[in-house]
């Protein structure tokens, strides 16, 4: 079995998107009930422009909502793991500046505490399964079963 | 190693789509008083110096500390670090309680305070700078910041204590 036909097999999608969607449903629960204190958070990275914080603060969490929602339930899986990619290779990359400018941010992932702050590094290297499972997902979907038709022969009339 | 055109079309428009869902229910859900935010930045803008907080040197707040009975240094580490040392004198806050229940003896003394300086212990001091703007926000003066944290106070060659040292 090729690496490819390993990345493709449906109980290892099956797992990782419940997998996944559970850790993006969690993370979502707290921003999409208060998004307020995730703005200091978003501020606490210094990559974004102020006046854009708010924004990001606004639609964030229900994009989390929908991913995670997307990957438990299987509706548009793809395009929620897809989704997934795009943020934790952004969420990934803003905690690497961070960790190479040597600032210890609160992540803002799991909590909108901005006294939640750890190490940036850890912080990365944490997402980096996430991503890779995300990207599992969306690059490698899983074979389709050939239909039942085809593998019994038609008796002739 | 997207399989076929037909795919990646598809995925394409279901990513639409769960970006549209994401700003329909983002332009909805910020339209309840209660969690709103100013959709344009002003909402909650970065603290500023000068608006939110002052900052101070580490000899102006020893002089502050000796001379100004009604001064409070607050401690915004962590509870361990601030068990293990701090500014003499110096109570605990930290953001997340300030956030959502700060205590109400607490809360007295602030308002009652001639002057606040808040200190952690790193350089930038964004939890600092975060808190004082909730401080100003609460109704407070905007509370002074310590210049450098306690590396700087300590590196100084200012008096530190550890609750060992303090009277029960």
């Amino acid at each position: 079995m090729s690496m490819s036909d390993t990345l493709r097999n449906r109980w290892l999608h099956l797992v990782l998107a419940l997998a996944l969607g559970g850790i993006f449903l969690y993370a979502a629960h707290d921003k999409v009930l208060d998004p307020r204190p995730l703005v200091t958070i978003i501020w606490g990275y210094r990559l974004i422009p102020p006046q854009l914080t708010n924004l990001i603060a606004i639609y964030l969490p229900w994009m989390e909502v929908l991913i995670g929602l997307g990957l438990v339930t299987g509706i548009a899986r793809r395009a929620a793991a897809g989704w997934a990619t795009v943020l934790l290779a952004c969420f990934t990359t803003a905690l690497m500046i961070n960790a190479v400018r040597g600032i210890d941010v609160a992540c803002g992932c799991f909590s909108t505490s901005a006294q939640d702050v750890q190490n940036a590094w850890l912080l990365a290297l944490r997402d980096l399964p996430m991503l890779a499972a995300a990207a599992v997902l969306t690059f490698f979907p899983p074979r389709r079963r050939p239909p039942l038709r085809s593998a019994v022969p038609r008796s002739s009339p | 190693m997207l399989p076929s055109q037909a795919m990646r079309e598809h995925l394409l428009r279901d990513m639409v789509l769960l970006l549209a869902a994401t700003l329909v229910l983002g332009t909805v859900s910020n339209l309840f008083p209660s969690r709103r935010l100013a959709w344009w930045g002003a909402g909650q803008q970065p603290p500023q110096v000068g608006v939110d907080f002052q900052w101070m040197d580490v000899l102006s707040a020893e002089e502050i500390r000796q001379s100004l009975p009604g001064a409070v240094f607050i401690d915004a580490r962590g509870l361990g670090a601030y068990g293990e040392s701090r500014i003499p004198g110096a109570l605990h806050l930290s953001y997340t309680e300030l956030g959502t229940a700060l205590p109400a003896d607490l809360e007295a003394r602030l308002r009652g305070a001639d002057l606040v300086l808040l200190y952690g212990d790193t350089a930038d001091a964004d939890i600092e700078q975060l808190m004082s703007q909730q401080l100003r926000r609460l109704g407070l003066a905007p509370p002074y910041i310590l210049l450098g944290g306690l590396p700087a106070w300590r590196a100084a060659g200012l008096p530190v204590e550890s609750a060992s040292e303090v009277a029960p």
